[in-house]
């Protein structure tokens, strides 16, 4: 018996994306269409006493200019999701107010690019300039200015969160070894390669559609529905290929709104686009921070308490920052076994980019100080860090941070596999001979868990629908959105091997709100898992129908029926058989009936796990730090498409490094302003930085909540990659870097001071 | 009073994946914007418009630029081919398609046509290089989702492969 789920099969997204043919929201042209452009701010914070927009009105080819006069002021989530706890209801389309450098204060929209660009240019903004603060310390001092009217104030984007679980008193005074240090974190940004862009019109009826690069279109819908006053039915998203997203296009834009107003007033389609530079000012970053660790530990490793005080930078609005600050926070109850924790997570706003949603939401920065924290006292008490991460490692049963209790023991088994393919052991400067040289490398490790949904910040829902056509083939209905990952092809096979249909019979319908089910949006990790198990739900009963059907024409007990590729047998009764078409074919003068399946699932949650080993080379004349190999371990559960799950591991690793780095979106302490805003200054690894990556994926631990057993895999990879180079580095010149990014100048400092301790 | 922009456009002939197009261009449009809106070839995407990202890479005369790069009025009688032109025929993919679609070398696609453009532009010069060569030869192309990886398994897969068929590049 054949069975598409664990095949490489060619993705059924990506022909057209090497043939070009492949449609993403800025390739639409509408007949008439004006081109829209955004006025943004250049200061970081101001009242807005007065903006003039008669010269550029005036402008031939201007043909309609938006400020906070003339769009409607309702406060609006950030980031859509459905009245999560997750976000913050602090924006405004336009305010009166700006928070940031390069906050949109109008919109233009004229008959080129060139002209609203020169319209933007030609409006002037009087600002009553209030008093800024770029840091968490500046926000939080006393005499701080308030960035918004709504929240608990002091600039906190929400209370702070807490977790306390045991006795932590207790567990530090059995502790033999208490450790703690605080850990820093840089403002890494997603820089997915296609711009935020979206076209809007509307119908004679009023009936609002938007093509909008989007993780959740359901959500834009919802918001854009809530802001302008519609009905769900008059508005409609649509988004059929995207160039990624990673988690920061769930938040919906000021352009997304503005687009549609500008399109509602000049009754003509508008497109808006942004630079790459607008990408980075109005894009959302990773929350920056400080994460205050401290640990105690008996001499044999066991670690008996732990207490953490998180901080993160908001930035301007509050976008994810709850769920973020949550998530966090609750991730340190974790990975490392400990039964008395007391955890505090606080975010903060400032007058700086809006930090929102992106992959790894909180656990790169947490488990950055917790596993390098781990590396730090392995070295004190002298145990390998290996042996300890897999002493404390999370086990069967062990309650995750969502309060569930964990399935398999999926962390052990990455430590394990891992030590074992790289031969650990020998690899680390206790095993190894000393080296001289300028170069030197080192070998350090990171782990990671993580879950595959929102739960339960968000009770999600997964949604699909599977319809048999009269010929046997099968269209799928799915509301999730194609980031890049293959998920439309994962949940095909899904699809395909649930029904015993042939993965090629089925075809995806994605993308439109008006026709596809209800979704939450692409993210949390979990499309396969949940999306994937609604898919698994629906093709069920569309089977159950066919083979209904098939019974009766082969008058035996449908009980008795298998089907796979299409082709139907009955047990025990060799050479009967019947195809699905055979099956439900129409008869004369009788239609085929109408076959559906509507699945519907709410997930709890699964943890996936990895650990990571990492090579380092050092420069020790240059500072350069390469990365020379990565071997990445994950245990996802049932992998449904090999190749898709390893890209993701990848590529995660490929952004991982970046952030631990060299990547760092740079804002002006004195004003605000943003200053690295490109491609050339915001430093990415390219081809030439990348190592070899030698992926290991594990199946050990399958969760049953998932289809078939499979668990998500989008966000883990970027986690544990951190600390393992920075432990590594370590490893490599003896030095312990706790914040990222790790950069030339700093390592050629750090080294600078080691040889004056070591001549002094 | 600022002036208002005013678009004086001149005719250019461009050879596009062969064929030969006759269009009016304002002096100030970039090739790029030239084959997307002017063309209508959106396969060539823009990822930064500034020469940083190489998602918009096109051959011009057979060399590979950044098309947010070149204006178009300097294309004037050259020949562009652009991901729409790299397969042989209607029906068949290019090897570097076929593998990029087998290999997982594409995710969210987007930085794909510039690297398959600047893929083939590197085998056209040599069949065989070697990992380091490869990334190289990507070394202006941005791609965020795949590490590199396995584009770099697709490419040389795809050199190993028309080794093999002997088959000619075109």
């Amino acid at each position: 018996m054949t069975s598409v789920i664990g095949k490489s099969v060619k993705r059924t997204d990506t022909l057209g994306k090497v043939t070009g043919g492949a449609v993403y929201a800025g390739d639409v042209v509408l007949p008439g269409m004006l081109f829209g452009r955004m006025k943004r701010s250049t200061v970081a914070h101001a009242r807005i006493a007065s903006i003039d927009v008669s010269k550029a009105l005036a402008l031939p080819g201007v043909k309609a200019i938006l400020t906070h006069a003339d769009v409607p002021r309702v406060l609006h989530y950030g980031s859509p999701h459905p009245r999560s706890a997750s976000v913050t209801q602090d924006q405004y389309i336009l305010d009166t107010k700006v928070r940031y450098w390069g906050e949109g204060v109008a919109a233009v929209a004229a008959t080129s690019e060139e002209i609203a660009e020169l319209a933007c240019e030609l409006i002037t903004v009087d600002y009553e300039p209030l008093p800024a603060v770029f840091t968490v310390d500046e926000a939080l001092a006393p005499a701080a200015p308030k960035i918004h009217d709504v929240g608990p104030g002091g600039n906190l984007v929400l209370d702070p969160f807490l977790i306390k679980r045991g006795d932590v008193e207790k567990g530090f005074a059995e502790a033999e070894l208490i450790i703690e240090g605080e850990y820093g974190m840089g403002r890494p940004t997603p820089a997915y390669m296609e711009p935020n862009v979206c076209l809007c019109q509307w119908d004679p009826l009023g009936k609002l559609t938007i093509w909008t690069s989007t993780q959740s279109p359901f959500m834009v819908r919802g918001t854009l529905a809530e802001v302008l006053g519609l009905p769900l039915n008059k508005v409609r998203v649509l988004v059929d290929h995207m160039g990624g997203g990673f988690g920061a296009k769930q938040d919906l834009f000021q352009h997304e709104f503005l687009c549609a107003l500008l399109a509602q007033r000049t009754r003509r389609p508008v497109r808006m686009e942004f630079t790459r530079k607008e990408t980075f000012l109005g894009g959302r970053t990773r929350h920056p921070g400080t994460i205050w660790l401290r640990q105690g530990f008996k001499r044999d490793g066991t670690i008996t308490a732990r207490e953490a005080k998180i901080v993160f930078n908001s930035g301007a609005y509050g976008s994810h920052g709850p769920g973020v600050t949550a998530v966090a926070t609750a991730s340190l109850t974790s990975l490392y076994r400990c039964e008395n924790v007391r955890l505090e997570g606080r975010c903060v706003y400032t007058n700086t980019p809006i930090a929102g949603a992106f992959r790894g939401y909180g656990v790169v920065q947490s488990y950055y100080a917790l596993d390098i924290q781990m590396d730090e006292v392995a070295e004190t008490l002298g145990i390998d860090p290996a042996e300890l991460k897999l002493k404390n490692a999370v086990r069967e049963g062990d309650i995750a941070p969502s309060n569930h209790p964990l399935t398999g023991h999926g962390l052990e088994d990455c430590i394990r596999r891992g030590i074992m393919e790289t031969g650990w052991a020998t690899r680390r400067a206790r095993g190894r001979a000393p080296q001289t040289g300028r170069l030197k490398r080192g070998w350090g490790m990171g782990c990671e868990m993580h879950g595959s949904s929102a739960y339960p910040g968000i009770k999600e829902q997964g949604n699909a629908v599977v319809r048999m056509n009269e010929d046997g083939s099968v269209t799928l209905l799915t509301g999730t959105t194609g980031l890049g990952t293959g998920a439309h092809t994962a949940l095909a096979q899904i699809t395909a091997e649930e029904l015993g249909v042939r993965f090629e019979d089925v075809a995806v319908v994605h993308g439109d709100t008006d026709v596809v089910p209800w979704d939450i949006g692409a993210f949390a990790s979990h499309t396969t898992f949940m999306a994937g198990r609604a898919c698994q739900m629906a093709a069920a009963q569309v089977k159950a129908k066919v083979l209904a059907r098939a019974a009766d024409k082969l008058e035996v007990s449908a009980a008795d029926l298998e089907v796979q590729d299409s082709v139907i047998t009955v047990r025990g009764v060799p050479g009967m058989r019947l195809t699905v078409r055979e099956a439900i074919a129409a008869e004369r003068g009788i239609p085929a009936p109408q076959l559906l399946g509507e699945g519907s699932y709410h997930p709890t949650k699964a943890y996936s796990f990895g650990a990571h080993f990492v090579e380092v080379e050092v420069d020790t004349e240059t500072g350069q730090v390469s990365v020379l190999q990565v071997v990445p371990v994950h245990e996802i559960g049932k992998v449904i498409h090999p190749i898709a799950a390893a890209g993701q591991i990848e590529g995660g690793i490929q952004q991982g490094i970046g952030h631990t780095l060299s990547e760092d979106y740079v804002i002006d302490p004195k004003d605000g302003r943003s200053l690295n805003a490109s491609f050339v200054d915001y430093k990415m690894p390219l081809a030439m930085d990348m190592p070899p990556i030698r992926t290991i994926i594990l199946e050990t631990a399958p969760s049953d909540g998932g289809p078939f057993g499979a668990k998500g895999v989008g966000e883990d990879p970027i986690i544990a990659i951190g600390p393992a180079i920075a432990n590594a580095i370590h490893d490599a010149i003896g030095v312990r870097f706790r914040h990222y990014p790790i950069t030339p100048e700093q390592i050629l400092a750090a080294l600078a001071e080691k040889a004056g301790e070591q001549a002094a | 009073m600022t002036a208002p922009i005013t678009t004086v456009a001149m005719p250019v002939t461009i050879t596009i994946n062969g064929e030969a197009r006759d269009l009016a261009v304002a002096p100030f449009r970039t090739l790029l914007d030239v084959l997307r809106n002017e063309a209508g070839l959106t396969g060539t995407k823009k990822g930064c418009d500034v020469g940083d990202c190489g998602a918009c890479t096109v051959l011009l005369d057979g060399e590979p630029v950044n098309a947010c790069l070149v204006l178009a009025v300097e294309v004037d009688g050259r020949a562009v081919t652009t991901i729409e032109g790299i397969a042989p025929e209607p029906d068949r993919l290019h090897p570097l398609q076929e593998s990029f679609m087998a290999l997982g070398a594409s995710q969210c696609g987007f930085c794909t046509p510039g690297i398959i453009v600047m893929a083939k532009a590197l085998l056209d010069r040599n069949p065989d290089p070697t990992e380091d060569e490869i990334r190289f030869g990507l070394a202006g192309n941005i791609c965020r989702c795949t590490g590199y990886t396995k584009i770099v398994e697709a490419i040389r897969a795809t050199a190993r492969q028309m080794a093999a068929a002997g088959q000619p590049r075109e």
